[in-house]
């Protein structure tokens, strides 16, 4: 499943850190991130909201909004610097290497041009294709993200689409140029439950089919489980977890991935009159706690919790599970 | 894991801050904002208190002290009736506040009453009011003012010397006060319109709030809803829009007497003071640079205000 | 049950009127909801899903009468809200309260926690002025925030934190019933758990009745005491919760509960989900006889033009659906 090879990754990312300005000086949002996607694989990144998923892949592309920057850390793709490309360079690489699928496409799709153009566009920019050959590639496109009479919808406009066709057109936008690597923010948290089941079932068909790999961000642990094969669980701003799918569904370590696994109502379960809740929230960037982010919440914290952060370690001498978690011995014995 | 109940307080410990502290505490930190400020509460000071102040009287001439340059005893210079310049720019700021503050003030009445109507009470007060306001602002402004101008004030001054030589009352000699009468009557009639629309924008955008729609569902009267809750939401935008419209009426009225048909000779405003100067501006540059320079520093402190004030009270984005 | 329902729903219609094209020339109606009928017991959760555009928001604003309702009846204590102006709607509102999804939109940004609480406490003069401050705090308290929270405003608290003040603020007129309206869908998982958990305590503390409508069919099962699945404005099937996720009969609640995924990446990635074809029609023309049948894997002929019945298939177990057969 998961290669460790150096010349299998297509995203390296190291020591990633993304601060905010605030009033009282620069606030760190992401703090040291390492991540890697190998070719071919489907990563989940899950996290719950401000805790930094987003920006990390904003922060690649140099997309960050305003008084958001990258403070530090290296990220690789394909062999390439992305921080030291040029903004020239770099916009080569998105909508054409690196496709993205944003979460609302209603306000992703620009509402005065018909969808056909929105999908040429990046072919004729990236691809030098000429307007002919990028309308019949269009067309391709939408039939293949599974819209019916695609010759026909290419003259719509967004606003005449459901939901969930946007979102088709969204994913057929990011695929247009056969990315390497499709970022997928979201990309079903604005659309009903039928619709969603959709989407996942497409992007799932396409990976297959084009044997591009796929970073999936969301906050749903369920709607990603028969998606991925390896999630990272971030938690204000760090990778607290970072396993195989089955693995950390099976064993989760960190008590946060436990806490939030736990908080999941599930279809399967003996409904219960009580859900276990994690207490509390999410530290405020600019507030976090020294030690551990997330020790003030923790059942488990110990004191040494409170004073130091706990680096990601792999779980088990060779394994591929890691966990940023002083107490995850005591978190396994407690399974 | 054990169910955790209550929520641990994950509050600072710091005081409460309401949005309106919060907006002071943005607008403290905007430099420009501030420069703006302390500008414009100068400028206040001196339209109160300033013609008290001043070593000369502001109509006071000096026949033997024509046209000065700038010195010691005359800061800006005298003019061509020996007049000192900075009296006069000094009582001109008077004037400019004056105007200001009560062509907004008549403005603002005028226009929130409306708007508010327009965006309360729907059709069909909406779609006349709305008409009204449209017509007003698709009238040239300056034909309009000087239409008014033309067709009223040799009537009124009849009128008044009519009225005098009939009672010998000294009131109605005083006639300074058509000037400001005709310039308050004409700058609110052309100012009210944008007051109006954005009031009803504001009530018709925080009327659709669901904090308004909750506010109902716990069963609270209309009286109370509009006046803790429409009204205090609706106030940001509005506070912005009095600060830059006070700077536009003070220079609306510089630009009208100007042109002769705002506050006339001899009261000074910058307008009329500034028209003089540009007459002789190759010669003594002085009765031209002082009453420019302070317009235009006016002009600019509101400007810097509003924007403050703006990026203050209706922040866009993060925190 | 056997006794008096809390609330008594009689064939309630809400159509919404609106003007389309670039001039507003063309007249149309949204069949926001047609046709319902309920009853709500007392101290019972009843839960409404569906998807968006299903009706079932309008559903609750419809029957605490912030939606006038197009035709039908809503019967509390023998009175029809339905009939009643907003003034003498007035004391009802004590009784009924509800619980919007947005917890950073409800709270007006201006007043402080304590303000907001109280508002309606002096309104409806449960309470004196002095005995106002003892009210929130014990308010506060209630729904797990330290009374110190009463001087906070709305934006210095998290989404978490907003919402239990929201709660607060509908328990303060004492009420019977409360319509929770996506009242955890905009909040974080780990936060989810603890809103559902408060709102069950809560329950129990004070014996109330809560309508709850969301789209997250596991949080429903959670919940829930009855359920009720909506479709383009249509009730599709209605049952106690474990009848309903047991036995679905409806092939729209069949094909929602196939949908909804689970923390098991194995049964995940084997199972063979039934996957709906195309989107949810529009409520501006929904289609003629079963709203469902232009998605439906198991549509006859009979569906095209012939609405279903609301029938009761089993005992408690009512469905609108040509296939399936009454009793």
């Amino acid at each position: 499943m998961t290669g460790t090879k150096t010349e299998n990754r297509l995203l390296d990312v190291k020591g990633l850190t993304v601060e905010i300005e605030t009033r009282s000086g620069p606030a760190v949002i992401v703090d040291g991130i390492d991540l890697h996607v190998d070719r071919g694989e489907t990563l989940g990144v899950v996290g719950e909201s401000g805790c930094g998923k987003s920006l990390t892949m904003l922060s690649l592309m140099r997309l960050l909004p305003n008084k958001i920057h990258v403070a530090k850390g290296e990220a690789h793709f394909d062999g390439r610097d992305l921080q030291k490309m040029s903004n020239r360079e770099l916009r080569k690489v998105r909508g054409g290497d690196i496709g993205f699928v944003f979460q609302d496409p209603m306000t992703s799709l620009n509402p005065v041009m018909r969808i056909g153009e929105q999908l040429a566009e990046p072919l004729i920019y990236h691809r030098g294709m000429s307007k002919k050959e990028a309308r019949a590639r269009a067309v391709e496109l939408l039939r293949l993200v599974g819209i019916p009479g695609p010759e026909q919808r290419i003259e719509a406009y967004p606003h005449e689409l459901s939901g969930g066709m946007r979102q088709r057109v969204m994913i057929a936008i990011g695929l247009a140029c056969e990315p390497k690597l499709l970022i997928a923010d979201e990309p079903t948290t604005a659309l009903d439950v039928t619709i969603q089941a959709q989407i996942v079932d497409l992007v799932k068909g396409l990976r297959e089919k084009l044997g591009m790999s796929v970073v999936w961000i969301t906050h749903d642990l369920a709607l990603i489980a028969g998606l991925v094969d390896r999630v990272i669980v971030l938690y204000a701003g760090t990778v607290v977890e970072d396993a195989p799918v089955d693995e950390l569904y099976a064993h989760p370590r960190h008590p946060y991935t436990r806490g939030l696994l736990a908080s999941i109502p599930k279809l399967s379960d003996q409904p219960a009159s009580r859900l276990n809740s994690i207490g509390g929230t999410p530290p405020e960037p600019g507030r976090r706690p020294q030690g551990c982010p997330f020790a003030p919440r923790c059942p488990l914290a110990m004191d040494i919790c409170r004073t130091h952060v706990p680096k990601l370690e792999p779980v088990a001498a060779a394994g591929s599970h890691r966990t940023a978690c002083f107490a995850a011995e005591k978190a396994r014995e407690a399974a | 894991m054990s169910a955790v109940q209550t929520e641990p307080a994950t509050l600072s410990e710091e005081p409460p801050v309401s949005l309106w502290r919060d907006a002071w505490y943005r607008l403290k930190r905007n430099r420009l904002a501030i420069f703006g400020l302390c500008v414009i509460v100068l400028l206040a000071f001196t339209a109160i208190f300033g013609p008290y102040l001043t070593p000369y009287d502001f109509l006071g001439q000096d026949l033997e002290a024509r046209n000065q340059a700038p010195s010691f005893a005359h800061l800006f210079g005298t003019d061509d009736l020996g007049r000192d310049v900075f009296s006069r720019v000094v009582y001109g700021t008077r004037t400019a506040f004056l105007v200001a503050v009560v062509v907004t003030a008549i403005a603002l009445v005028i226009g929130t009453v409306l708007g508010a109507v327009a965006g309360f009470f729907g059709n069909p007060f909406d779609r006349v009011i709305m008409w009204l306001t449209d017509v007003t602002m698709s009238v040239p402004n300056l034909l309009l003012v000087v239409v008014i101008n033309a067709s009223l004030k040799t009537p009124i001054a009849q009128w008044m010397e009519a009225r005098y030589l009939e009672t010998l009352n000294p009131f109605y000699r005083e006639t300074v006060w058509i000037d400001f009468l005709l310039v308050f009557g004409s700058m609110a009639l052309i100012s009210w319109p944008p007051y109006a629309r954005l009031v009803r924008a504001q009530v018709l955008s925080i009327r659709s709030r669901p904090y308004i729609t909750a506010a109902q569902a716990l069963g609270l009267s209309n009286r109370i809803i509009l006046t803790r809750y429409v009204i205090p939401n609706a106030l940001g935008p509005l506070i912005v829009a009095v600060s830059a419209g006070l700077g536009t009426a003070m220079v609306l009225e510089s630009a009208f007497s100007f042109l002769g048909v705002g506050v006339n000779p001899p009261t000074p405003s910058w307008g009329n003071m500034i028209s003089d100067g540009l007459r002789v501006w190759q010669h003594y540059p002085h009765l031209l640079a002082a009453p420019a320079a302070v317009l235009g520093l006016a002009s600019v402190a509101f400007s810097f205000l509003g924007d403050g004030l703006n990026d203050a009270l209706n922040p866009r984005g993060s925190k | 049950m056997g006794a008096e329902p809390l609330l008594k729903i009689e064939n309630l219609v809400k159509h919404f009127h609106v003007r389309l094209g670039a001039f507003g020339e063309r007249a149309a109606t949204v069949h926001a909801l047609d046709d319902f009928t309920l009853d709500i017991e007392e101290g019972e959760t009843l839960s409404l899903v569906g998807e968006s555009g299903c009706g079932k928001s309008t559903t609750g604003f419809t029957i605490l009468n912030l939606h006038r309702a197009t035709a039908g009846k809503v019967l509390y204590k023998g009175q029809d809200l339905t009939a009643l102006d907003e003034k003498r709607m007035r004391p009802f509102r004590r009784d009924l309260q509800i619980v919007f999804q947005d917890p950073y939109s409800t709270l007006n940004p201006r007043m402080t926690v304590g303000e907001a609480i109280g508002e309606p406490i002096l309104f409806h003069k449960l309470a004196t002025k002095t005995e106002l401050e003892g009210k929130v705090a014990a308010l506060l308290t209630d729904v797990g925030l330290p009374p110190r929270f009463a001087s906070r405003y709305p934006h210095e608290l998290s989404g978490g934190q907003r919402q239990r003040v929201v709660i607060a603020r509908a328990l303060a007129c004492q009420p019977k019933f409360i319509v929770c309206d996506e009242a955890i869908s905009a909040l974080d998982v780990s936060i989810q758990a603890q809103i559902i958990n408060l709102l069950l305590d809560l329950q129990e503390k004070y014996g109330l009745t809560y309508l709850f409508i969301a789209h997250d069919l596991a949080v429903v099962r959670h919940i829930s005491t009855r359920v009720g699945v909506m479709y383009l404005g249509r009730l599709a099937e209605l049952a106690s919760r474990d009848e309903l996720f047991d036995t679905p009969l409806h092939p729209y609640t069949k094909a929602l509960l196939s949908a909804v995924p689970e923390t098991d990446p194995q049964h995940e990635r084997d199972r063979k989900r039934q996957i709906l074809q195309g989107d949810v029609p529009s409520p501006l023309d929904p289609p003629a006889g079963c709203r469902f049948h232009t998605r439906c894997p198991i549509a006859m002929e009979v569906c095209r033009h012939k609405v279903p019945n609301w029938k009761e298939a089993r005992p408690g177990h009512l469905v609108a659906c040509h296939a399936v057969n009454g009793e």
